[in-house]
């Protein structure tokens, strides 16, 4: 419910500079540049069909020694202190960030939905430092779909519900597009800044060294479809498993069927009824969860790395056509 | 050893009597070092206790008397034996009162009971003995203290607490008779004068000052006491029952030592003889008596005058009731018949449950003296000196423990003298199949029934029982295997006594046993003071095996000894080939354990040889088997090792200790690990950096990767320590090429004396190892680093890796000819240039991946295949089950009905459900069936044709399923299946 009215409500996110600089801040200090993972809560508020988020601040890192620590009490804390300086308080999200994309599992899953639930407009920015360093800044806003909302709720994920339901790993998540705005003082300060600025030597925009990246993207494609693969064949035997247990039934019907048939012949009573499932337990399917967080991670994979080729493809061909110029000039 | 005592007193008293070989046979009987009686348990110390006392209570009692009197040796009267008894009863009451022992208590007081009985003679006569009156007050006494003290009752075991009870209820019985001398004694209690003599200690005793001297003095008192014995008293029967045994060790140990030796028959001479007064006992003399007797008996001889007339004097009685079979009748002639019937009699009493162990050994040994006194001849000897052996070999009745070290001794050297006896009268067969009724020992030939071989056989498992019992760190253990060469020499010798008479067969078996003997040790420690050599033994025995055995058993074991003796001597091609010859590896695991153990061990070999040789494929391969398991340890039968899933039953455990390798003969495990590690290393490193991208690479060994990743799992990773952190450490500098680092870490000071000093030439292996390292770690170099080079120089190479140019040559050769490097030589500048050919990191990753893809989308089609398929299989099953439809021109049929149906459409139906083929599917399913069966086919071979990669074929069949009519059957087929779902 609360999922689907707040379809139509938040059509994009705006954010503040400010948070865009702090969740990068928090990232490479407390993440070690993007090896660890980070989060912290968005703070902001929903005005007419735009999600505002004008603040945010860090969920500590707490080290194993600190037990005790409460995290809900730390976030009241935190926001009722921020009230006081008059920043916006309300809370609208959280945002992580993540390693090459690997962004796409149940953890999230949970604590997103449990956002949803009680903050129906809340969103999750995924922010990929990696990414980020070569040059074009990389923050994704998410939402769980109403689809998957529902499903969530339910918890059943057995093959005939995913069905049903019609839910695949494209519908799982919602990407809602992002604005960066910034204040127009800053606006005038960035421009001020800009022109003291010393004229930059070289561009680093060509860059060419494409295989790393790729290399490790691949690597943890192959990673999720191993898992894919390894779940297909459990749903495999599944099916396998339920076959033979069908088969066995009707052999069993079947004997019965004769059994009564003979006794009709000799005028007996026929056998009583049973409940076959009694005899046959039904076979737990496997639950499907997996299988399609696998995919929707597969296929943020394969986005990323499409978009990375088509950026370096077209660097490779201008670097070619350089190349070629500069042979032929000489 | 009670016949020990006999042959002391013998040698007291007829000094002009000690054949040589008595004395031998006496000597070596007593001067073994017998410190066994350690654990003399507190019981079995108060009974001494109580023996020592009634011996002191009868010295007191005719102290007088035999002032007196000159004479010596002084009749007991009947009441003093009666009263005598029953003070010695009432003295281990007391005994056991004290430790409050109620159950011992109790049986105490039945017997005292039962003695009480037997006086009522004397007692009539004489009234109530006032002692006894006494004892029973003191009974009253203690009852009633235990019985009140609860707390103290509860935590009795269960066995006193009904020995208390008991004891309550018969005592209440039995004091009714006496209530009035208990109350009398009450009120005018003793003086304590009776009980103070009775205490006193042996003061007046000068024969018992020592320690030594008391022992022996219970050793008197024993036989007494055994004469007791004879009358019915349940509690010492139990008692001396099950430690007869003990008995007879304390008597040896007390006789044991030589120097109180003479004492003693001083003492015995002073007791029996001359000594006025003294400690002169009645029960001395009759232990004496006995001696005499038995001594005369046994030799039967004339001196019995010796003896003197005092001993007539001693009343027979029931104390002269002997404790032990007599040897023989008095005055019989000792001839070939009474030496054989007697020696029935033992042996028929050999293993029976009453039997006496020690002193079956003992009359053998006895036995053997008369008949050589007697010169019976050479065959009777060897007789009853084979059945002697086995009764030594009879002593212990428990598998699993070994035999004393001092029998053993006596194994050793009787088994020695039937073998000496048996080379030097070839007159005499011994051979097992003899019967028992031809046997002939009075004259020669002789024919005794025996085995020899068996014997020897025995002894020498013994021996290894024995190896298995001690710590193999203790001087013990060194003292034992000193044995080991007079084992060896007791084979060689029945072999060499073998090889003239015996049958092939039993000459195999000593054969093996001297293999057994031979195979693990080396040529220069065998070498020592012989002239043949162990190899040219080895050969000789073996050989002779291979073609005489027809037990396969042994033709195994020697085998494996042989090999096992190549390969220990370096003859790594002889030993593999006899290995690959004799096919063992692939029928070893039908063989016993035993074998199995052997083979293990001679595979070991084999590859610690291969190792020393430089075949490092060899060796990891003969080696792998035993180490992967992790449990080297116990498949070389060197140890027990802790079991995670389940405790070993202690039936198992013993049967698994059986087994175990004498420590003399162990593998150093640590030195198969590194051996094993280090040609992994060898192996695998390069191979790791060859294949580095290969989806499909195997390991080649996983112990090596498990090891690897152990140490990866660290968080911190030090210097080098273990043996096997220092092969880790080897094997990542061998990643990188360093092969400087990782030569040092495989030979160093800590690796040289944990490891490399265990072989026999050390300096070889190690120079061995350095040029394996130099070339590997060249491989290694080039797998991980070519693709960085455009072109190599040689030279540099040859310089990095301090390898011959050649050699560099030619390992490079035969990388690029195995197209494990892709490049080319170029001669004239001594120069690798690399093809660039292999993919890069890149792209191989991108292969992998797409490999994974493929296999995924396979797994996707499996369960779109079971989607589509179920109805196929049920159809099948249906066929086999309905045995008709097999045998229907099935095939044409189908064909018939597809046409009609795809001419048809739906229309096809109805007819088709009029065929034979719904008898057993019913109408609803049937069409869906049959639609489906064609669907399948067809859908079946697009996917065939897609898993080549055809992948444009899919179109088509998309086309054709599309086609026609077809599809909707397809369609309708969902229905049905439904339908058919819902019918159950």
């Amino acid at each position: 419910m609360a999922g689907r009215n707040s379809d139509s409500q938040v059509k994009f996110v705006l954010i503040d500079g400010l948070v865009v600089l702090k969740v990068i801040k928090h990232c490479e200090e407390i993440g070690s540049g993007g090896t660890e993972l980070v989060q912290g809560v968005l703070l902001g508020l929903v005005v007419e069909n735009r999600l505002e988020i004008t603040n945010c601040f860090p969920f500590p890192q707490h080290s194993e020694n600190q037990e005790d620590f409460d995290e809900v009490q730390y976030q009241m804390e935190m926001m009722r202190n921020l009230r006081h300086v008059n920043i916006d308080h309300l809370h609208v999200g959280w945002y992580q960030s993540t390693y090459h994309g690997s962004f796409v599992n149940k953890a999230l899953i949970e604590s997103q939905f449990n956002y949803q639930h009680s903050i129906e407009e809340s969103v999750v920015l995924i922010y990929d430092p990696v990414k980020s360093s070569h040059g074009k800044i990389s923050l994704k806003a998410f939402r769980l779909t109403p689809v998957m909302m529902e499903m969530y709720r339910e918890g059943d994920f057995s093959p005939e519900t995913v069905s049903s339901s019609n839910l695949s790993f494209e519908k799982m998540f919602e990407e809602i597009p992002i604005v960066f705005k910034n204040s127009h003082l800053v606006n005038a300060l960035m421009c001020e800044i800009e022109e003291t600025q010393p004229p930059k030597e070289h561009d680093q925009f060509l860059d060419l060294a494409t295989t790393s990246v790729l290399e490790k993207e691949m690597a943890l494609m192959m990673k999720c479809v191993d898992e894919l693969s390894q779940d297909a064949n459990k749903f495999t035997n599944f099916q396998r498993q339920v076959q033979k247990q069908k088969h066995a039934k009707e052999q069993y019907l079947m004997k019965r069927k004769q059994e009564n048939e003979l006794r009709a012949q000799r005028k007996e009573a026929p056998l009583p009824e049973e409940d076959i499932n009694k005899i046959f337990k039904p076979l737990q399917p496997p639950p499907r969860l997996e299988s399609l967080l696998t995919s929707a991670q597969i296929n943020q994979y394969s986005q990323s790395i499409n978009e990375f080729a088509k950026q370096s493809f077209g660097k490779l061909f201008m670097a070619e056509s350089l190349q070629e110029n500069k042979v032929a000039s000489n | 050893m009670n016949q020990c005592r006999v042959f002391a007193f013998k040698h007291s008293h007829e000094n002009e009597y000690t054949s040589t070989q008595t004395d031998d046979v006496f000597h070596n009987h007593i001067a073994k070092p017998a410190i066994l009686r350690q654990d003399i348990t507190f019981s079995r110390f108060l009974l001494i206790r109580r023996l020592i006392q009634i011996y002191q209570n009868q010295a007191r009692n005719f102290q007088f008397s035999d002032d007196e009197e000159d004479e010596k040796r002084v009749v007991k009267s009947r009441k003093d034996k009666r009263y005598d008894e029953l003070r010695g009863l009432i003295k281990d009451m007391k005994n056991h009162k004290k430790i409050k022992d109620c159950a011992k208590v109790c049986s105490d007081f039945e017997d005292q009971q039962k003695a009480y009985d037997k006086c009522k003679k004397i007692i009539q006569e004489e009234g109530k003995p006032r002692f006894y009156i006494r004892n029973l007050v003191e009974l009253e006494e203690f009852i009633g203290e235990v019985w009140e003290d609860r707390e103290q009752r509860k935590k009795m075991s269960k066995l006193n607490a009904k020995g208390l009870t008991t004891l309550r209820q018969k005592f209440r019985k039995y004091i009714r008779d006496f209530e009035d001398d208990m109350s009398k004694y009450k009120e005018a209690p003793d003086k304590e004068s009776d009980v103070s003599a009775e205490e006193v200690e042996e003061s007046s005793d000068s024969e018992s000052e020592t320690e030594g001297d008391v022992m022996k003095a219970a050793d008197f008192i024993k036989k007494a006491e055994k004469k007791k014995k004879s009358e019915p008293k349940p509690k010492m029967d139990d008692d001396s029952s099950d430690d007869s045994m003990d008995w007879g060790s304390d008597s040896d140990e007390s006789s044991s030592s030589s120097d109180e030796e003479k004492d003693y028959t001083n003492i015995l001479q002073k007791f029996l003889k001359k000594t006025p007064a003294e400690a002169e006992k009645k029960k001395e003399k009759k232990d004496k008596k006995k001696v005499e007797k038995k001594k005369k008996v046994e030799e039967e001889d004339e001196d019995q005058e010796d003896a003197g007339g005092d001993w007539e004097v001693v009343p027979g009685g029931q104390f002269l009731e002997k404790k032990r079979p007599k040897m023989f009748a008095k005055n019989t002639e000792i001839n070939h018949e009474v030496i054989l019937k007697k020696l029935m009699e033992l042996v028929s009493a050999r293993g029976k449950k009453g039997t006496d162990r020690q002193e079956q050994i003992e009359l053998m040994e006895e036995l053997r003296t008369i008949a050589n006194t007697n010169n019976l001849g050479i065959g009777l000897d060897v007789k009853i000196l084979l059945c002697h052996i086995s009764s030594v070999f009879d002593y212990n009745p428990n598998i699993a423990t070994c035999m004393k070290s001092e029998l053993w001794e006596k194994l050793i050297s009787h088994l020695n003298e039937l073998i000496a006896i048996l080379v030097n009268n070839p007159n005499i067969t011994v051979w097992e199949k003899i019967p028992e009724d031809s046997e002939q020992v009075t004259e020669s030939p002789f024919k005794v029934r025996g085995c020899v071989l068996t014997m020897v056989e025995r002894m020498d498992e013994e021996f290894t029982k024995m190896l298995q019992a001690c710590d193999a760190h203790s001087t013990e253990y060194v003292d034992r295997l000193k044995d080991e060469p007079v084992v060896c020499s007791i084979i060689e010798k029945l072999q060499v006594y073998m090889e003239e008479k015996s049958t092939s067969d039993e000459l195999c078996r000593i054969y093996l046993r001297r293999i057994m003997h031979t195979y693990y040790k080396f040529e220069e420690d065998y070498m020592m003071g012989r002239d043949l050599s162990s190899g040219a033994l080895m050969k000789r025995l073996c050989t002779y095996i291979y073609s005489k055995d027809n037990t396969d058993r042994l033709r195994t074991q020697a085998m494996l000894c042989q090999i096992y003796h190549l390969a220990i001597h370096d003859c790594w091609y002889d030993a593999r080939d006899l290995m690959l010859m004799s096919h063992l590896q692939d029928m070893i695991q039908h063989s016993d354990v035993p074998t199995q153990i052997l083979y293990n061990r001679t595979m070991v070999q084999l590859g610690l040889c291969a190792f020393r040789q430089g075949h490092i494929k060899d060796s990891h391969n003969a080696l792998v088997d035993i180490q992967s398991t992790g449990r080297a340890k116990e498949l070389l039968a060197q140890g027990l090792l802790l079991q995670r899933q389940r405790e070993r039953t202690a039936e198992e455990e013993k049967i698994e200790k059986r087994r175990q390798m004498p420590y003399h003969m162990h593998i150093n495990l640590e030195l198969l690990e590194c051996v094993y590690l280090v040609s992994a290393m060898l192996l695998e490193i390069p191979y790791m950096a060859a294949h580095e991208f290969d989806a499909r690479r195997r390991m080649i060994s996983k112990n090596f990767h498990h090891v690897m990743r152990v140490s990866d799992r660290q968080p911190l990773v030090g210097p080098p320590e273990s043996m096997r952190e220092h092969v880790v450490a080897a094997s990542k500098s061998m990643k990188t090429g360093d092969w400087r680092s990782c030569k040092n870490y495989v030979i160093n000071e800590k690796m040289n004396t944990k490891v490399w000093e265990l072989f026999y030439q050390p300096e070889k292996t190690r120079d061995m190892i350095v040029t394996k390292i130099q070339e590997e770690s060249l491989r290694t170099y080039l797998f991980t680093y070519s693709s960085v080079y455009d072109s190599l120089s040689m030279v540099t190479l040859a310089d990095m890796f301090e390898l011959e140019k050649a050699v560099v040559h030619s390992i490079i050769s035969k990388m690029i000819i195995n197209e494990e490097l892709m490049a080319s030589l170029d001669e004239p500048t001594q120069t690798v240039v690399m093809h660039r050919t292999e993919p890069t990191r890149f792209q191989s990753l991108a292969l992998q991946l797409s490999e994974k893809v493929a296999s995924l989308v396979e797994n996707n089609e499996n369960i779109m295949k079971f989607k589509m398929g179920q109805f196929y299989q049920f159809n099948k099953g249906g066929q086999n089950k309905d045995g008709t439809y097999v045998q229907r021109p099935g095939q044409k049929q189908w064909g018939q009905k597809r046409n009609y149906q795809e001419g048809e459409g739906y229309g096809g139906r109805n007819q088709q459900n009029e065929g034979g083929y719904r008898q057993r599917y019913n109408k609803d399913g049937g069409e869906g069936y049959n639609n489906r069966q064609r669907y399948n086919k067809d859908g079946g071979e697009g996917y065939n044709n897609r898993g080549k990669g055809k992948y444009d074929n899919r179109e088509n069949k998309g086309g054709y399923q599309g086609g026609g009519g077809y599809q909707g059957g397809g369609g309708y087929q969902g229905g049905g299946g439904r339908a058919w779902q819902q019918q159950y």
